[in-house]
């Protein structure tokens, strides 16, 4: 399962509130939880490798997150959305160039070797920085890692780097592998990348390719009492109608990562024993947006693009393609990130006429046919929701007379097309925001990426301010700044349109009313599962 | 015997020729996809241009195809299928690890359609245009009508999901620790539907060929002269029109094999059984070359080797058959 | 007329032939009935069958037509069935009688080739045929055809072996014929009818292979077919079954009647054969 293929349908906490609230009084917070028992629940695809220092993708921290653990994770209440895992407190340096760790006393590694700071400075210079998918790009000016004592980790940096963008990174890019594994031998061939070694709860047990992982508890965890189950089995279903009936069927007890289809959630929800959680994806928004070649000459034209905005009809799209769950979109920031995101930015309500008038203003009437001109619409495959949303836009456009072809192709043919060779007009994409621009939705602006860079922008768009605004933001160090030149970022790709923005999601949980502690913070289905519980 | 090896010598000497055309067109076809292996891993991933570079060159996708082709057939000659680059193992190891389980499901299916099929073409055979004739070869057509992966998701609401009679999919109970008798019990009961659905589909061509065959029978001279004979019509049935009948139902079950293995790809899908056929949608999906290639490989070899056998079996059960005509 | 009467002797060859005239009355009327596009989206989503009679069959997850999109799909289905068919015939006849009347090392190699496309699954062939070109319906047929020739040219092949030292080919030869020419008009047209009595069998598979590729998400999705439908609906099999039961239900009946009827075509000319 990978971190698009992870598969399928969210919500936002916003739209779904409503189904949450029915849900959360059985999510148990009164009862003490209880001791022992597997637990088993689904997994839609299988990631080979299983570093997350490596690969940091939801697909993969699904699983590895509860073997390895981060510095520190996403929390709903805690000081800038953190709580501490391997890391007590860090502490940023006013010039940016450095920042201060303090590490947990205690840990230990599977193994039984102490977890100390050469751990986290070989993790951080030889693996995030170099090796790991998102590491190389925040990691970039990362000098070196100084460890006065066993428990303290200082990062130096070359160039002066945000300490907001070092601090949203970290429940995602910032696991510690143990040095004594990896210092041997090249690091991407090691037999731990399939058989993960961490401090985290569970310890990895076995993998057995097309049926399941197995991972068992951490008898030696740091957390006191914690984990409470004594297994996890993650079972490999690849059909997706699968899950539901596995629930159903009591053959496992929990599918994350809306494992069930969307459009079966309301029987499910009526199934006793059964309940539905929109909550625990927070801090996993994913972004429906229209992608856009502005080499098309049409395309390159605003009031085409505008005109395309003011086709597409949001709420149906968030009602009756994510059935509620899913909120509206405005922009490249979604609603529900707590430090960037304004509304302040122009919008395009949903408006044929509107649509239409634009479009002969731009100088493409309708011929004899009603149609003003063709285009090749790419719907990315990864998910339900893109290939329908795919269906509803070829409709959206043909009431404008725009005649949208769409091309199927499986997921590397896609990102073939797409991303380097540029054989698109339109395609659909979800991208994931990753709780920092710098490190998400710029990337679809910014000019001058290379071809082949999956997840940029290759429709060939280039703005000589927008990019200034990016540059700039990367190096701005005050917090309060560097926010609203971000503000900025919103209204900008909101006016000029590079991309359209259509819906915000994020995903749903199904479990038995026997799991305990589930969805307690923002990015919980990644997170390691020291506290769930087995009610028997 | 001399004949038989007869066959067995043409057989292996067709194969090669028949290997090597199958591998190098699989190549050439899986070389015009667009998108590679780094195209599909970097899906679950990202990656900036650097980090691509990195992994074409590790996976060895930055050479010529001429030579990525002339390196696979010289390590295929040394029998080294190579190494899969989305499971960073060797190829052998994990088409073995997913061999046995398509062949217990395809043998299991094959069984199932050849032995209900044939006997219940037998059971309608044996009175020609009857109603329950009409009734078994029209049902039976109506279930090869249906497309396998509905009639399977149709199999697990009912039979795992409603009546909870049966597991919803896998090969056995998952992290069971089950050893011997009982877990092959757990793996049979787990088998019970896929084998049903795979097998269901097929009945009807053994069903039809075998009624087919029968209605040929009945107007064959030795029959009628046994009927005249005055013996007992369950004798005739059974000794004279069913057993010249069933010779062409082995020659089917050959050719049927080829058959069973590419439909076995979306049976393993919805019953998630860890298989041949589901191993090859991930390679394809994974833009895995030489894994694909290995499955194709073997899949082939598989299916000679099946028809090989149908024909020793032919050449046994049959004497009329000569070596140069089972060999053509 | 009398060959009619030969073809509907029996029950089944009349249920075959019914459903297929109510198949190709579907395709037909579908343009004249449901004009314009079947995948607009033409009401609220997932509304049941019979609360509507504009739409009586209810709508799919996204509004469409679910009546509209089953007459359109008759469209795509045969169409998709029979160009698949008429493809793997043409390839089969012309390598089987190249092949047969050949003969040597042309036969060996043709042959080898035959039997290399028979050794791989045709299943598995189609499905890496298409999710490398892209699934549009072209590929998807050429990919059912790319599996499904084999058979036609081994009967074409076996015939014309048998035909080839008939008298009207040595005629031929006789009077100076070019071989090419010997081949393909005297040859192939006596030996097509055998091959012909498989086209039932090779429309069906071509419909329920599409249907497959349909469920692995490698359905063309500029067109409705039954199969796409089924494969959509599925998703919903609980919530909104007739969503797959009604598409399903249309492909069962198609392939029925195909085959069917093609029984009763080979049945009617075998009686024919035996007659004269």
């Amino acid at each position: 399962m990978s971190e698009l293929t992870i598969s399928r349908r969210g919500l936002l906490a916003g739209s779904a509130l409503l189904l949450a609230s029915t849900a959360l009084p059985a999510i148990g917070f009164a009862q003490t939880p209880k001791k022992g028992g597997r637990l088993v629940l689904a997994a839609d695809s299988e990631p080979r490798n299983l570093n997350p220092a490596i690969v940091a993708s939801n697909g993969v921290f699904f699983i590895s997150s509860k073997i390895v653990e981060t510095l520190a994770e996403a929390s709903f209440d805690g000081k800038d959305g953190l709580q501490p895992r391997l890391a007590l407190s860090w502490e940023g340096a006013a010039d940016g160039l450095s920042v201060t760790f303090k590490l947990r006393d205690g840990v230990k590694w599977h193994d039984g070797k102490p977890f100390t700071s050469a751990d986290v400075a070989f993790s951080a210079l030889q693996i995030w920085k170099p090796l790991q998918n998102l590491g190389r790009t925040v990691f970039k000016d990362l000098e070196a890692v100084d460890t006065p004592d066993e428990l303290t980790a200082v990062f130096t940096f070359a160039e002066p780097t945000p300490f907001q963008l070092i601090r949203n990174a970290l429940p995602a890019l910032s696991s510690v592998v143990p040095k004594h594994v990896y210092e041997n031998g090249k690091i991407e061939d090691n037999p731990a990348n399939n058989a993960p070694v961490g401090t985290g709860p569970f310890k990895f047990a076995e993998y057995k390719a097309g049926q399941y992982y197995r991972l068992t508890r951490n008898d030696a965890y740091w957390g006191k009492d914690e984990p409470y189950l004594d297994e996890i089995v993650y079972q490999v279903l690849p059909d997706r109608t699968s899950a539901a009936a596995a629930l159903e069927a009591e053959e496992i007890q929990l599918a994350a990562f809306s494992a069930v289809p969307l459009a079966d959630l309301d029987r499910i929800s009526k199934v006793p024993g059964l309940k539905v959680i929109t909550k625990g994806y927070e801090g996993l928004t994913y972004q429906l947006v229209v992608e856009i070649n502005h080499r098309r000459k049409e395309l390159a034209d605003l009031k085409v693009r505008q005109a395309i905005a003011h086709a597409i009809d949001k709420d149906f799209v968030v009602k009756t393609i994510f059935l509620g769950y899913a909120a509206t979109a405005t922009g490249p920031v979604p609603k529900n990130d707590p430090q960037f995101y304004t509304a302040d930015v122009p919008t395009y309500p949903f408006d044929v006429a509107k649509a239409n008038a634009l479009l002969d203003e731009a100088g493409y009437k309708r011929a004899d046919d009603g149609k003003r001109f063709a285009l090749k619409l790419l719907p990315a495959p990864y998910f339900n929701e893109t290939k329908q949303f795919g269906d509803y836009l070829r409709q959206a456009l043909a009431a404008i007379g725009i005649d949208a072809q769409i091309v199927n192709n499986d997921s590397a043919a896609h990102i073939k097309a797409v991303y380097t060779d540029h054989a698109f007009d339109l395609a659909v994409g979800p991208p994931v925001f990753r709780g920092d621009p710098a490190i998400s939705t710029t990337i679809l602006v910014q000019s001058g990426i290379p071809d082949g860079v999956p997840f940029s922008n290759q429709g060939g768009y280039k703005n000589a301010e927008l990019d200034a605004i990016i540059v700039k933001a990367s190096e701005t160090l005050d917090t309060a700044a560097r926010t609203e030149l971000y503000k900025e970022f919103q209204k900008n790709v909101a006016a000029d349109l590079p991309l359209i923005n259509v819906a915000e999601w994020s995903f749903i949980s199904v479990a038995r009313d026997t799991v305990g502690n589930i969805a307690n913070n923002p990015r919980w289905a990644v997170s390691n599962w020291a506290d769930t519980y087995l009610e028997s | 015997m001399t004949r038989a090896l007869t066959i067995l010598r043409r057989r292996l000497v067709g194969s090669v020729f028949v290997l090597l055309i199958v591998v190098i067109g699989s190549f050439l076809l899986l070389e015009a996809a667009p998108g590679d292996a780094v195209d599909a891993y970097i899906v679950s991933t990202g990656g900036d241009a650097g980090m691509i570079e990195l992994l074409r060159h590790r996976w060895g996708l930055d050479q010529s195809e001429l030579t990525r082709l002339a390196n696979y057939l010289w390590a295929l000659l040394h029998l080294d299928l190579g190494q899969s680059v989305t499971f960073s193992r060797p190829i052998r190891d994990v088409i073995l690890e997913r061999l046995p389980t398509t062949l217990i499901l395809m043998g299991s299916a094959t069984a199932l359609s050849f032995g209900l099929g044939s006997a219940l073409g037998i059971y309608a055979g044996a009175r020609p245009g009857s109603f329950r004739d009409r009734f078994l070869s029209i049902g039976s057509l109506a279930l090869y009508a249906v497309p396998g992966f509905w009639l399977g998701l149709v199999l697990i609401v009912v039979f795992a999901v409603d009546l909870r009679w049966l597991p919803i999919g896998g090969i056995e109970t998952i992290a069971s620790g089950k050893t011997g008798f009982s877990r092959a019990t757990d793996i049979a009961i787990h088998l019970v539907l896929p084998v049903s659905a795979l097998g269901f589909i097929y009945l009807a061509l053994y069903l039809r060929m075998m009624r087919a065959g029968m209605a040929e029978a009945w107007r064959q001279d030795f029959v009628l002269a046994a009927r005249a004979r005055g013996l007992p019509r369950r004798r005739v049935v059974l000794a004279h029109v069913a057993r010249n009948a069933l010779l062409p139902l082995v020659t089917m079950l050959g050719l049927q094999s080829a058959q069973m293995l590419g439909g076995s790809v979306v049976i393993e899908s919805v019953f998630a059984v860890p298989g041949l056929g589901r191993l090859a949608q991930e390679a394809v999906a994974g833009r895995d070359t030489p894994l694909l290639l290995g499955i194709i490989l073997i899949s082939a070899v598989l299916v000679i080797l099946i028809n090989l056998l149908v024909d020793l079996a032919y050449a046994v059960l049959d004497p009329r058959v000569g070596a140069g005509e089972a060999s053509a | 007329m009398k060959r009619l009467r030969r073809f509907l002797h029996t029950p089944e060859a009349i249920a075959g032939a019914f459903i297929l005239a109510l198949l190709l009355v579907m395709a037909l009327t579908a343009p004249l009935f449901f004009p314009g596009d079947p995948q607009a989206i033409a009401g609220p989503a997932l509304l049941p069958p019979f609360q509507d009679w504009s739409l009586p069959l209810g709508t799919d997850r996204l509004g469409r037509d679910v009546l509209a999109e089953l007459f359109h799909g008759a469209r795509t289905s045969l169409a998709v069935g029979l160009a698949a068919a008429a493809a793997a015939l043409l390839i089969g006849a012309v390598v089987g009688t190249l092949a047969g009347f050949a003969g040597g090392l042309v036969d060996e190699a043709l042959m080898r080739i035959t039997d290399a496309f028979q050794t791989v699954p045709s299943f598995l062939l189609a499905l890496a045929f298409v999710s490398i070109i892209g699934p549009s319906l072209g590929v998807v047929v050429a990919a059912i055809a790319l599996s499904a020739w084999t058979g036609p040219a081994r009967v074409a092949r076996a015939e014309v072996l048998s035909i080839r030292e008939r008298d009207c080919v040595a005629g031929a030869r006789v009077i100076g014929m070019h071989p090419l020419e010997i081949a393909f008009r005297e040859v192939l047209p006596n030996a097509l009818p055998p091959v012909l009595a498989l086209s039932s069998v090779i429309v069906a598979a071509a419909i329920l292979t599409e249907a497959a590729l349909s469920f692995l998400g490698l359905g063309d999705p500029n067109r409705v077919t039954w199969g796409g439908m089924i494969a959509e609906g599925r998703a919903v099999l609980r919530t909104a079954p007739l969503l797959s039961i009604v598409p399903g239900v249309a492909l069962m009946l198609t392939v029925l009647g195909v085959y069917l009827a093609g029984e009763g075509v080979v049945e009617s000319t075998a009686v024919r054969r035996s007659l004269s």
